[in-house]
């Protein structure tokens, strides 16, 4: 049996998602405008396959495949994740109070990516590391 | 995330040839969070210990006990 729980291994999947993400973005967006790449339709056929394999598991699963825990854990991965965005978002305030305004809406769009990135990551990898702490 | 809680699980569970995820099953919790339990590295909730004492039919304070943390120093 392993040592690694439900949760653990639903973590792993994430950050390989949004690492699958972030080179997409890198890769095809960077240089292009909007409405190319069906970048929305691979965010949705991710977040979708993660749902899916998440219900079957529960549904599969005979035994509880998340407690009190894993809950716990879980706040303390949002804690995390709530300071980088409150972070992230009083920059780019004082962005647009120093400038007066964003360069572009590119620009603007780029800042929100990256920072809803670093929050996920950020969320993922200290859950993870709680995990590996309680284990 | 070590606390200051000790307990006799694991000889309890020997003592009714109980594997972890039995108990698992019977607690509602994962085999990996009676895992963290056994080895002091989780504190459960009131309820859960409760749940564990009961399904081992002993009282809480054989299953589990309070070592303050001066105690543990020395």
């Amino acid at each position: 049996m392993s040592r690694i729980s439900f949760q653990e291994k639903m973590l792993w999947a994430q950050l390989v998602g949004m690492v699958v993400v972030v080179l997409f973005y890198g890769h095809y967006l960077v240089h292009s405008g909007p409405g190319h790449h069906y970048f929305h339709a691979l965010v949705l056929v991710l977040l979708l396959l993660f749902v899916s394999v998440r219900t079957f598991f529960r549904w599969r699963s005979g035994s509880v495949v998340e407690d009190e825990r894993d809950r716990s854990i879980a706040a303390i991965g949002s804690r995390w994740s709530n300071i980088i965005l409150w972070l992230g978002l009083v920059v780019i305030l004082v962005l647009y109070w120093d400038h007066g305004s964003m360069r572009s809406a590119n620009f603007l769009i780029g800042i929100l990516f990256h920072l809803l990135v670093l929050a996920g990551s950020v969320r993922i990898i200290r859950e993870l590391i709680a995990y590996r702490m309680a284990a | 995330m070590s606390s200051c809680l000790r307990n006799t699980i694991r000889e309890l569970r020997a003592t009714q040839s109980m594997t972890q995820q039995e108990l698992a099953d019977l607690i509602f919790v994962t085999r990996q969070t009676v895992i963290a339990i056994e080895r002091d590295k989780y504190s459960p909730s009131l309820e859960v210990a409760f749940r564990i004492a009961h399904v081992f039919g002993v009282p809480l304070e054989q299953v589990f006990q309070y070592e303050a943390p001066a105690a543990r120093k020395r």
